[in-house]
């Protein structure tokens, strides 16, 4: 039987080592077994969903032209870069 | 002059009046972290030599005569989830080792401009997932009452370098209680402002709808003090309110006469110790004696609210986590090609806490469980926004137990993530709701550990909770005692 755990991990794409599966799993069962009872909970037909904490009107700012944080600058945080471009591993 | 018990208020006012310089705070508290901090636990990494130059930078403005910010010579802890130029923030996670922010998040740039000083970046559960500090990737923080139980979490350092003295106040963050359930367990005053009551901007996000930066201090008052200087609109943040900020002291020392306190008697069912529940009570009758009245509330739906935050934080946390690839900060595991790259890296530098919440946000919002449980978490969250806005229809304030519980042992939860997120279980509604939340320290139990009062109000009225929490404290002393 396939690993519910992996195969979310594959997806989140974070490395799950195999001996680490089953108790990633057990943890993950138990806590999707708590949020069940969302299930049964009866609301109102017209229910809108809630996603924020504040529902303004569109937040607008002015249109200006500012610096940014300068290249080298962020670049110093890259564990890889040619001083321009950030450096990763070939992608296949 | 005795700088430990001075408060926030205190401090301020001796350096603008000169009879305490701000170099001399300073020190004092470096020195403080430097005796107290091997035991407790409280900072990560501390920034004396930053903190001295800005102190003597005061000191030399006030000997020329220039006016001095809100907050003169007032040293702050920050918790390491919240950016600090040029000094490393890690979130409590080792995937941020050595990451160094190129910009102060804008509340640390707002504190700075008012004249607090940055003394050290604190300890937290990674990422601030967690109620203990257990989940912190460098070491847990000892409970400052007894070093056998935890300060809480996640921003439990926060709580244990004010708690133990080691800065007379700090910043936390609170997502489903951080700030309140650690001020509760460490006996200290913690505030949850009103969600976009204040910037976001620099805080390393864990769950974006939820998350909210606020002060952790020994008094409402000291609380007043700092959240004035960190409210705001931030052109940032967009989520950030453009409503006008009132003086959050102004009210304070106003009778509570008229106040109406709503109770949720659900909050005061099963669970509830019958320390905690008997130190309420007595709160109860003490805003009563200063003229408050209290009337039964219902709140039904927040019976689901555990169960909605655990749908709807870690599926934002999914979303804001998948940032840490291996590409922009600091950390890379080695392999061979970009897909093996990024899942090594993230299997390799995240916690299990953190890896548990990404696999869970990824899984709730993936294809064909998006509705069942996203959604209708989302769902049952309008519907525990509209218990409150119905509430708040005949209340000003609504009172209860912080947690259900005084600090727990180490290791006690290990092995049950349900019971440790049940420690949240009358926290998390404020930060669904996004309504404004403050534990104030209202007893003891038994063995001498702090029991926490909450107060809610409706959005934006921090300064009705703030005048009900100083009221309070104007009658009471468990806020001026300290652990010996």
């Amino acid at each position: 039987m396939s690993n519910l755990a992996q195969d979310v991990a594959k997806l989140a794409r974070l490395h799950l080592p195999d001996d680490q599966a089953d108790t990633t799993q057990a943890d993950l069962e138990k806590v999707l077994g708590y949020v069940q009872q969302l299930e049964s909970v009866e609301l109102p037909e017209d229910t809108e969903p809630f996603f924020g904490a504040i529902e303004s009107v569109n937040a607008i700012r002015t249109d200006e032209v500012l610096p940014s944080t300068n290249r080298e600058t962020i670049l110093d945080n890259a564990p890889d870069s040619d001083g321009e471009f950030y450096k990763v591993p070939k992608v296949l | 002059m005795q700088i430990e018990n001075l408060s926030a208020v205190e401090i301020v006012d001796h350096v603008k009046s000169g009879e305490l310089t701000a170099t001399d705070c300073t020190q004092h508290y470096i020195d403080q972290i430097g005796k107290l901090n091997d035991d407790n636990g409280g900072f990560l990494s501390t920034a004396e030599q930053s903190a001295l130059e800005a102190a003597k930078a005061i000191d030399a403005d006030r000997a020329a005569g220039k006016a001095l910010g809100p907050l003169a010579g007032l040293p702050v802890a920050v918790k390491d989830g919240i950016c600090t130029k040029g000094h490393t923030t890690t979130a409590g996670s080792k995937m941020l080792s050595k990451f160094v922010p190129s910009y102060d998040a804008t509340i640390v740039q707002r504190l700075k401009e008012d004249g607090a000083i940055v003394i050290g970046k604190t300890n937290m559960d990674e990422f601030a997932m967690g109620s203990s500090t257990e989940n912190s990737a460098y070491f847990p923080s000892k409970n400052p009452w007894n070093h056998d139980h935890v300060p809480g979490g996640s921003s439990g350092g926060s709580a244990t370098a004010v708690a133990a003295q080691m800065a007379p106040v700090s910043i936390g963050s609170d997502t489903g209680g951080s700030i309140r359930q650690p001020a509760s367990f460490c006996g200290i005053t913690g505030l949850k402002p009103t969600y976009g009551r204040v910037s976001r901007f620099g805080l390393i996000a864990f769950a974006s709808s939820l998350d909210q930066i606020g002060p952790m201090t020994h008094s409402a008052e000291d609380a007043a003090l700092v959240l004035q200087s960190i409210s705001g609109h931030d052109k940032h943040d967009s989520t950030s309110a453009v409503d006008d900020v009132p003086d959050f002291s102004a009210k304070l020392n106003q009778p509570l006469k008229g106040l109406k306190i709503g109770i949720c008697l659900d909050h005061f069912g099963d669970g509830l110790s019958d320390a905690v529940r008997s130190s309420v009570n007595d709160s109860i009758d003490v805003l009563k004696s200063l003229g408050a009245t209290c009337q039964d509330i219902a709140l039904p739906y927040t019976k689901y609210a555990i169960a909605s935050y655990y749908v709807i934080a870690p599926c934002e946390a999914s979303s804001n986590l998948s940032r840490f690839d291996g590409v922009r900060y600091t950390n890379r595991a080695t392999a061979d090609n970009l897909p093996d790259m990024y899942s090594q890296t993230r299997g390799e530098f995240f916690g299990n806490e953190v890896k548990n919440r990404i696999l869970l946000g990824t899984y709730a919002l993936s294809s064909g469980y998006y509705d069942a449980y996203y959604l209708k978490a989302s769902k049952v969250r309008r519907m525990i926004k509209n218990d409150y806005d119905k509430a708040f229809e005949s209340v000003d304030l609504i009172l209860g137990p912080t947690v259900p519980s005084t600090a727990f042992k180490f290791g006690e939860h290990a092995s049950d993530p349900i019971a440790m997120y049940l420690a949240d279980i009358y926290t998390v509604s404020a930060n669904l709701a996004g309504v404004p939340a403050i534990s104030v320290p209202c007893g003891f139990d038994g063995a001498g550990m702090p029991i926490g009062l909450q107060l809610q109000a409706k959005r934006f009225d921090e300064s009705t909770l703030l005048q009900a929490a100083h009221q309070y404290q104007t009658q009471t002393d468990f806020h001026r005692q300290r652990p010996s």
